[in-house]
């Protein structure tokens, strides 16, 4: 299954920094005396261009993270880094899920943010401060000098070895996705190859983020029927998952289903993948029924709390919730619900189910004690 | 397939932009494979804009016509039409030999010139003016008791004379040869060509190319790999033609005699500060000299000396003649007058920060350092003058370094002048008598200086910058002539500031490249045990 996950900008900005990296890593050591490639001249000249041409991308990327929010992605988080780092240590060798998978709003694992982050705020600023600094202010006749090219040309070398260490961890660690190539060949085409559970992963966090948007966006409301409707859309159209009618079977399969409950605890509205998750035949066996059908007792009481805290104006985003199907299975699935209102009152909840399958369970329980 | 283009197009097309930033053109330096373009000059006419229009034909001058009895009478008749002009050349110091100089790094200012100086070659004038004179564009100087104000004894035709045929004689205090035919000479004369100049110039220290190593009688007619800018079949230039002259007040002094960084002659006159049509090379031209690079050797046609030493002078042969002897290319190696030599061609320069200050050791100066430095260049890296916008930030020079073992007082520390030439054995001048104690005796007594008595040889650097013998663009210094670890390197001897390309620090290469030897292995090792257990790994579980 494929995903779209790198966009136009994104891809180009990319491969310009490759190119421009290494150029500037090969002229520069050739500078540095390691080797005769483009001659120490041209080496000279062709560092100093690409460094200029840098430092034009710099600002550009700079300016598209800022407006797109891109920048998000490299919120360090300290969530899961161990688990990244242990997949791998060891359950790389054993066939291991990852961890953490490619989501259009988190495209990196946490490992990544932190080296990334590392890369963008520390190396290639000091590269490109050192760098000038080494072109710009040994010259006598220039009014601010520094005393002696030593410190600078120490850390510009330092910084330099430690951007050949990424590089040379970076690419290997682009062949440990779905398929080697898969990585590699995302950043080229915007589409990567992943596993059908990475895919559902990534439209569950999808209709989240989704969600959340929609929160905020319409408050005033008229159409909020059509809201997952919308929201199923925007997700389309930005996951741009390749193969449109295997959209809403990825939806499903991912157990998106949308439901509204009254005041009075019954079902208003639920969606066809609400209902086939339920392992219900039909939306008319649902509706009108009270939210106690779906559940066990313990459950029950628990749901009822919450129910009451949303009617009271809260959003809730419940985590892993079991669920009782019609015929007697049992389900998981994580549950955020959030206040329905008509003319400015609350008169009930609505909220998107998104299933979850007994692997992923049992992680998503653990992890949910733990960040208790 | 238009997909596939468009695609591979968020690939293609950075290399393509990174292309072009990269290969701009516009900044070729002046020298492009294509050939030489168009070298800016300014202040200078080209050889071909040279117009050559004799102003005023002095053969039919009545005067250059008479019977000569004496050279001074020529100098009368000179000066009877350029009246005045004795002012000015008694005010030059080719015929004073001296000058007042504040010396770097000494408060006092200082009367110093060849008339006192003391070198590292024939050590000094005093007592052997007579032979040394030849040199003085005046007649009659043999000893202190020479007129300096007399302007009959200025000597025009030395430096005027473009029949070829003037000539001073050896030994006869700066007079001529007998026998010249005045009027030719006198009707013949013109502003100074190059073998007017170079007969003291090339000559200095006693034979061709000696002292400086880049000025060589070769330089009279030669081709561009000697010298490009007198090269016959180029600009053809003449001494006069960077020295320029006005009133007889010449630019450009030679650095062996004079400290102060005042009316040199400088390449940037005609070339400007940024000669290059390359940012980075003119950048470097902050903190070097245009020499460096563009003279990349000296003494190219004609051997110079570049280690003297008086110690073993003395020898003779068993009948008392003097011993001559030459090496392979008929340099002398040994003089019993001079001692031992030590001659060389094609010489690579050493390289020194200087910034156009020296400083010179005096007679009654007392030693403390050996070798002496003759003359301390002064500079060095961290030598950035007030942020350079004058000379004075110390730039890296090409320098010829004279090597000698000449004669001292171990006991009071001083240089010793001995007395060299005489016409008369008997008379202390070493050339003739072959005694040390003697010779410096009279030489010391003569320039009222005390002397204990006793004499040893001491180790002596003489420094000369070098100007001349400039090579064409493409025989200039190549970068990696300096940004090389090897140690062949130009600069690899001038240490002390960071180099890119010679220097780097031992622990970030340490560091960096254990790291990057770590990270490598690291990438092998997981990456080959993913290989092994194929099976689980690389995520191909199919579906
Ligand atoms: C905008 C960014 C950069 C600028 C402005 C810059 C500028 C410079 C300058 C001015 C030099 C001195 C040589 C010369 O004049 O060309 C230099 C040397 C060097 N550069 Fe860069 N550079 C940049 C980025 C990089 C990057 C990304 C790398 C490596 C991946 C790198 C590696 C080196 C190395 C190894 C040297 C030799 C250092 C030495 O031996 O002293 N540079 N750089």
């Amino acid at each position: 299954m494929k995903v779209y996950i790198y966009k136009g900008f994104e891809r180009f900005w990319h491969w310009t920094q490759v190119t421009l990296i290494v150029m500037l890593a090969l002229t520069g050591f050739e500078i540095h005396g390691f080797y005769e490639l483009f001659g120490y001249r041209e080496a000279v000249m062709i560092h100093d261009r690409t460094a200029w041409g840098f430092l034009a991308l710099i600002i550009f990327a700079i300016f598209w993270h800022f407006t797109t929010g891109e920048w998000r992605q490299y919120i360090p988080t300290i969530k899961l880094v161990k688990e990244q780092a242990q997949y791998y240590i060891t359950g790389i060798f054993k066939g291991a899920e990852h961890p953490t998978n490619k989501l259009v709003y988190n495209k990196f694992n946490p490992l990544q943010r932190l080296i990334y982050l590392g890369l963008k705020i520390l190396v290639i600023p000091v590269m490109v401060l050192s760098g000038f600094a080494y072109m710009y202010l040994i010259y006598p006749n220039e009014t601010f000098v520094l005393g002696s090219l030593g410190p600078v040309a120490a850390v510009h070398t330092l910084g330099a070895f430690f951007l050949i260490v990424f590089i040379i961890a970076h690419v290997y660690l682009t062949t440990t996705g779905h398929k080697p190539l898969s990585s590699i060949q995302a950043m080229i085409t915007g589409w990567e190859e992943m596993s059908e559970q990475e895919a559902k992963e990534m439209v569950k966090s999808e209709m989240e983020y989704s969600l959340k948007v929609a929160k905020y966006n319409l408050i005033t409301n008229k159409d909020r029927s059509a809201f997952l409707d919308e929201a199923l859309m925007e997700t389309e159209a930005k996951l741009g998952v390749k193969c449109n009618n295997k959209l809403h079977d990825v939806i499903s399969n991912s157990g998106a289903g949308y439901f509204r409950i009254g005041m009075d605890g019954t079902y208003q509205e639920v969606n066809e993948s609400w209902v086939s998750l339920y392992k219900y035949e039909s939306i008319d066996e649902i509706i009108g029924k009270n939210y106690s059908l779906s559940r066990s007792k313990d459950s029950f009481a628990q749901l009822q709390e919450t129910f009451n805290k949303v009617l009271k104006g809260e959003t809730v985003e419940h985590g892993l919730v079991i669920r009782h199907c019609k015929d007697g299975s049992i389900g998981y699935h994580t549950l955020t619900m959030t206040p329905f209102t008509k003319d400015n009152k609350i008169v009930g909840v609505e909220g998107i189910i998104i299933n979850i399958d007994r692997d992923n369970a049992t992680k998503l329980q653990w992890d949910n004690e733990n960040n208790k | 397939m238009k997909r596939l283009l468009y695609i591979l197009s968020i690939v293609i097309i950075p290399q393509f932009i990174v292309y072009m930033v990269i290969t701009r053109t516009d900044n070729q330096c002046v020298i492009n494979k294509e050939g030489p373009t168009e070298l800016k000059v300014e202040n200078y006419t080209r050889k071909a804009d040279r117009i050559n229009i004799m102003v005023a034909d002095h053969s039919k001058f009545e005067i250059l016509q008479q019977e000569f009895e004496r050279p001074q009478d020529v100098t009368l008749a000179c000066l009877s039409c350029h009246t005045e002009r004795h002012h000015e050349l008694m005010a030059n110091n080719h015929w004073t030999w001296e000058r007042s100089e504040k010396l770097a790094g000494r408060d006092s200012i200082v009367s110093l010139g060849k008339k006192n100086i003391i070198n590292n070659f024939c050590i000094g004038i005093n007592g052997s003016e007579k032979t040394c004179v030849r040199c003085h564009i005046g007649y009659g100087w043999g000893d202190k008791e020479f007129d300096f104000t007399k302007k009959e004894n200025i000597d025009c035709l030395v430096c005027h004379d473009q029949s070829g045929l003037y000539k001073k004689g050896k030994g006869v205090s700066g007079m001529p040869v007998e026998g010249l035919n005045y009027n030719i000479i006198s009707q013949s004369v013109g502003s100074p060509k190059r073998e007017n100049c170079g007969i003291c110039h090339y000559w200095g220290g006693g034979g061709n190319n000696v002292k400086h190593g880049d000025l060589d009688k070769a330089m009279n007619s030669c081709s561009k790999d000697v010298d490009v800018h007198m090269a016959i079949e180029g600009e053809d230039m003449s001494c006069i033609a960077c020295h320029t002259t006005e009133n007889h007040v010449i630019k450009g002094k030679l650095y062996a005699l004079s400290s102060e960084d005042k009316n040199r002659a400088t390449c940037e006159q005609c070339h400007t500060d940024k000669p290059h049509n390359d940012k980075v090379l003119n950048n470097h031209g902050d903190r070097i000299a245009c020499q460096t690079c563009h003279i990349p050797e000296y003494a190219k046609a004609n051997s110079t000396k570049m280690v003297w030493d008086w110690s073993t002078a003395g020898r003779l042969n068993d009948d008392g003649s003097q011993i001559h002897e030459s090496d392979a290319d008929g340099n002398h190696n040994y003089l019993s007058i001079k001692g031992t030599f030590v001659y060389n061609d094609h010489v690579k320069p050493e390289y020194m920060w200087f910034n156009g200050l020296a400083d010179h050791v005096l007679i009654t100066d007392s030693i403390t350092s050996i070798p002496i430095q003759m003359n301390t260049l002064m500079g060095s890296y961290d030598d950035k003058g007030e942020n350079c916008e004058s000379t004075s930030c110390s730039k890296i020079w090409p320098v010829k370094v004279h090597r000698g073992k000449q004669p001292w007082d171990p006991i009071l520390r001083k240089l010793v002048q001995p007395k060299l030439w005489s016409k008369n054995k008997g008379d202390s001048a070493y050339w003739v008598d072959f005694d040390w104690s003697n010779s410096i005796t009279a030489g010391m007594k003569y320039t009222d200086l005390p002397y204990s008595g006793e004499y040893d040889f001491v180790e002596t650097e003489m420094y000369w910058p070098l100007n001349h013998q400039v090579s064409t663009a493409a025989k200039a210094l190549q970068c990696t002539d300096c940004h090389t670890s090897s140690e062949d390197g130009r600069l690899a001897e001038l240490k002390g500031f960071y180099l890119p390309g010679r220097d780097h620090y031992d622990f970030i290469e340490y560091i960096g490249i254990l790291l990057v030897l770590l990270t490598a292995a690291g990438v092998i090792i997981h990456g080959g045990i993913r290989i092994v257990l194929r099976k689980n790994c690389l995520h191909s579980k199919e579906e």
